[in-house]
């Protein structure tokens, strides 16, 4: 198989550069050796920001960042949602200082400069709040605070937006592979020419001929590079989420780790998340697991404004890799988050190019400018980039949730999680409701999945194993972790996919092994006696068959 | 406005309803003892499988016939003798065979009797679990006791249920002693549309007339040479109503269900029959959270009620009845006493403070040592303080609040409810030893 470029990774710059690439001409093949977005994209802290911290260095940077979280905004406009953010006021010591007064002050400056971009992405402008005001917002803020500044920003579900743009890329012609790892890079006279994968369900192995190779692995550069000859330097650094079961805080709510590094509790979605950790990681990327004391430093760090955290409900615990560029010297918290693409020429790797750094809210113009050096080094002419126009699949429309509940025999706050999910493509997964009514069943009340919405992802959204629909459609994600929707999603991917009865009963036990890995570190409360219930539940004692 | 009722004077006071405290109050009452019994709400055992698997043998080789596996008294024993911290070798097993009899007696319109060997059941899933004992819409489905093939119905609406899986994990079993097993979709007589969940559906067939309709379906379907069909377990919410007979009986072939997972209705049931019987044999059950409880002897204030008992029995449950939890440390939550862990070789009350992942092993299907955190006990039940002496000469513990076992991994959980509620309730009764 030959094709213009081969793209390794399914996060969101490898998934955003095949679509790029595909909408302007080239044939594409991406790999990804396990799910889209399974690395630092989808276990970001899910936001599309206005790169607020870049005006300290670069304001063309900040302006940048707006203008793109604007274009998501109008290509996804189902899955992004506005978070406004509360940044309180609040003293070290006991009393306020003039040191205090100073630093509230050009915080407000630097918020109300931020204002001047706020348009670029329709964010609305900062509101300073006196001490009454703040409280009568966010009664659950510690006592004692001066007052806040708000600053609006955006979320968005970061693993839909990875596999967004692979099926995106895949309408137009590209050949999208999850579950497929690039096992080596094959290089000839100085150049890169191709890839030899391997289906790591399947075992199917083969080799694909380009002469561009774009590199968007991440935190699995390294061990890719080792495996070609292809240094690429890079700091990867370790960041934890937690989840808590329901909306904590109306804002999110900058905070003050202890370390002194900045931190959010934020609603997202129908949760709340604590983060991020961020601390250099030397280990395997594929062995990543929350530690107790990185739990304990995010409660702490949240707890400091506010205290009712303490007696949450932690659901998960969440990580992944940043990758950012190699610096020697700083802590991880100042390191650049720019991004840079290397060039292998200088290692006898010719046409292999590596993305390093980089973040979420500016995949799409990293996509761009990646997409770019793609046609330069294949010596095609300049295709005007269109990624910023055209809507990602379900983005052209966002139906009324309330008008699909009339017309179908579903709840409205389950259709508006389906819209949320799927923006215009809610109505034809509510069109197999016409044929089949079994498919109104509601498998997850927390998340309000529909059978219907798992049978569609399944023929629709690139399903390859179980655990794929934690990402398409959050099951066994929510705080019960699977109790009610587990089997039966297992059983529904089955009947679609043709697995036999060994492989429903393994694909369920790999599904529950991913949500015990994210909830050990936290059980606790109430997710304690729900883990008790859950691994009752799910029978770990059968009679051997 | 809180109603104040008499004051409860007791010989027994029994704190929780589930398996393990409801057999703690019959046995206490079965041996002449005034007993009253406070409980919060319907716990673990409302979610259960609604089989009582006692010890499953899991020291069999996988290609072992089925009937060539340890029976549960056998299994039970290899635990005593091979788990020094389980409940089964704290109370000792000789007795464990009498208190499952015990418990069948007691509720003989729900429990069929029990057999020497286990049961082999079927799990919506398609597996099969060894059962000491189970309720008596599930034994026709015992995988050694059909002759002819065994046919697999779901309902079409129901999509929770998959004949085709069941049948064909089953199927795994054939070569083992089980019966072929044949996969049969039924439409569901006389229920309204929409009824799709477990519940609703066990409601519906309640009703005079469904569990009959129900069963001409199935004799209209019954493939060739059928010796029992197995169905979803949502046979029927209220015992009394007699699902599985009546279906039988229309049917004119053997019905059992399958064990459910969450929600169970079958679970349900249990706890219904086991809430029949404790008001049948004259136990006092107040329902009510328990504040401020500070032992035997002391006046306990519960739903309005002053209650007094010498001797009390602490059945209330691990982490999903609530008698244990985790509140950044292992606590006990009706008195404080100390909750112990055992890791590795490691055990005891210091561990009860360790963060959650250094007792939680990575592998989900291991031994969890947060998972089978609890109270200590001594032979005679007491809970032990954290020098190993008993907290008060007539405090006795039973069930899940006890630790050293874990219901998913080890299978044991209802066998030790029924083994130490017995063995409690007599011995709060002042029977210990007899």
């Amino acid at each position: 198989m030959r094709y213009d470029v081969i793209i390794l990774g399914g996060g969101v710059n490898g998934a955003g550069v095949a679509r790029d690439c595909a909408m302007r001409g080239l044939s594409v093949l991406l790999l990804e050796k396990a799910d889209f977005g399974v690395g630092a994209s989808g276990n970001s802290s899910g936001m599309i920001h206005g790169g607020i911290r870049y005006m300290l260095t670069d304001r063309k940077v900040t302006e940048l960042s707006c203008r793109d979280s604007g274009y998501i905004q109008r290509i996804a406009p189902h899955l992004l949602f506005r978070i406004p953010f509360l940044i309180p006021f609040a003293s070290r010591k006991e009393g306020i200082t003039l040191r205090d007064r100073a630093e509230w002050y050009a915080t407000e400056v630097y918020v109300g400069t931020y204002d001047l971009y706020q348009p670029l992405k329709r964010g609305k402008p900062s509101t300073r709040l006196s001490p009454e005001e703040l409280y009568a917002l966010e009664p659950a803020l510690r006592p004692g605070l001066a007052g806040a500044v708000s600053i609006d920003e955006w979320g968005i579900d970061a693993f839909r937006l990875c596999v967004l743009n692979a099926l995106a890329a895949r309408a137009l012609g590209a050949d999208v592979r999850n579950w497929t790892e690039a096992r080596e890079v094959l290089r000839e006279g100085g150049k890169v020419r191709g890839v030899r994968f391997r289906d790591v369900l399947t075992g199917e192995e083969g080799e694909a001929e380009a002469p561009v190779i774009f590199n968007a692995t991440g935190a699995w550069s390294p061990a890719l590079a080792r495996r070609s000859g292809v240094p690429v330097a890079m700091r990867p650094g370790k960041g934890v989420h937690l989840t808590l079961d329901r909306r904590h805080s109306n804002y999110g709510v900058i905070c003050s780790a202890v370390d002194g590094r900045q931190m959010f509790v934020m609603p997202h979605e129908s949760e709340s998340i604590i983060g991020t950790t961020d601390d250099d990681y030397y280990g395997d990327p594929d062995d990543l697991e929350a530690t107790n004391d990185e739990v304990e430093y995010l409660l702490e760090g949240a707890a400091s404004l506010l205290p009712g955290i303490r007696r949450a409900r932690i659901t998960r615990a969440w990580c992944g890799l940043r990758t950012t560029i190699y610096a020697y010297g700083p802590n991880e918290d100042a390191l650049s988050r720019e991004h840079q693409l290397h060039d292998g020429a200088a290692h006898g790797a010719a046409g292999l190019l590596s993305l390093v750094g980089g973040k979420l809210a500016s995949y799409r113009a990293q996509s761009e400018e990646a997409t770019d050096r793609i046609l330069e080094l294949l010596g095609r002419p300049p295709v005007p980039c269109r990624t910023h126009e055209v809507p990602l699949p379900g983005g052209d429309e966002v139906p009324d949730p309330a008008a699909l509940a009339r017309e179908w025999p579903v709840a409205a706050p389950v259709a508006g999680r389906l819209v949320y999910r799927h923006g215009s493509r809610a109505r034809e997964i509510l069109q197999l409701l016409a044929d089949d009514r079994r498919l109104g069943l509601v498998l997850c009340r927390d998340e309000a999945i529909l059978a219907a919405e798992v049978v569609w992802c399944v023929r629709n959204e690139l399903v390859r194993r179980l655990q794929d629909l934690r990402r398409r459609c959050r099951v066994a994600v929510g705080a019960c972790g699977g109790v009610d929707c587990a089997r039966i999603a297992a059983q529904l991917a089955g009947r679609e996919l043709g697995w036999d009865e060994g492989r429903v009963r393994a694909e369920l036990s790999d599904l529950l092994d991913q949500g015990w890995r994210e909830r050990r570190s936290i059980a606790d409360g109430a997710q304690l006696a729900q883990e008790e219930l859950l691994r009752g539940a799910t029978g770990l004692l059968e009679v051997p068959g | 406005m809180m109603v104040s009722g008499a004051p409860l004077d007791a010989d027994v006071l029994v704190l929780g309803g589930g398996m393990a405290g409801a057999m703690a109050a019959l046995a206490a009452r079965a041996a002449g003892a005034r007993t009253a019994l406070v409980r919060r709400a319907p716990g673990a055992t409302a979610l259960s499988s609604g089989a009582i698997s006692v010890a499953p043998d899991l020291g069999a080789a996988p290609d072992a016939p089925l009937t060539e596996r340890d029976g549960p008294l056998e299994a039970a024993r290899r635990i005593a003798a091979t788990s020094r911290d389980h409940p089964y070798a704290l109370a000792g097993v000789d007795r464990l065979g009498e208190a499952l009899d015990f418990v069948a007696r007691e509720l003989p319109d729900l429990l069929a009797p029990r057999l020497d060997r286990a049961r082999f059941l079927a799990t919506p899933l398609g597996g099969a679990v060894g059962a000491a004992l189970c309720q008596r819409s599930m034994a026709a489905g015992d995988l050694l006791a059909i002759r002819g093939r065994l046919a697999v119905a779901g309902f079409r609406s129901h999509v929770a249920f998959d004949p085709a899986l069941v049948a064909a994990g089953l199927g795994r079993y054939a070569a083992r002693g089980g019966p072929e097993a044949v996969a049969l979709a039924l439409d569901l007589p006389r229920i309204a549309r929409g009824a799709e969940r477990p519940h609703d559906i066990a409601l519906a067939l309640d009703a005079e007339g469904a569990a009959e309709a129900l069963g001409e379906a199935l004799r209209a379907a019954l493939p060739a040479g059928a010796g029992a069909v197995l169905l979803p377990p949502v046979l029927g919410l209220d015992p009394r109503a007699r699902v599985p007979e009546r279906v039988a009986a229309s049917a004119g072939v053997a019905i059992a269900e399958t064990l459910s997972d969450v929600p169970s209705v079958p679970g349900v049931r249990l706890q219904r029959a086991i809430d029949a019987r404790l008001a049948a044999a004259g136990v006092d059950v107040v329902t009510a959270a328990v504040a401020g409880a500070r032992g035997p002897g002391e006046t306990l204030r519960a739903g309005g009620r002053d209650v007094r008992a010498g001797s009390w029995v602490l059945a209330t449950g691990r982490f999903v009845g609530g008698g244990i939890a985790r509140r950044g440390v292992l606590v006990e939550t009706a008195l404080g006493l100390p909750v112990q862990a055992a890791e590795g070789s490691d055990a005891g009350v210091h561990l009860s403070a360790r963060p959650a992942a250094s007792l939680t092993a990575r592998d989900r299907r291991a031994a969890q040592p947060l998972l089978s955190a609890g109270l200590r006990v001594d032979a005679a039940l007491r809970p032990l303080d954290e020098r190993g002496r008993p907290v008060h000469p007539r405090l006795f513990a039973a069930g899940a609040v006890i630790g050293g076992h874990e219901q998913a991994t080890d299978g044991t959980g209802l066998g030790v409810a029924i083994l130490t509620g017995w063995l409690a309730g007599r011995a709060a009764a002042g029977r210990g030893g007899a």
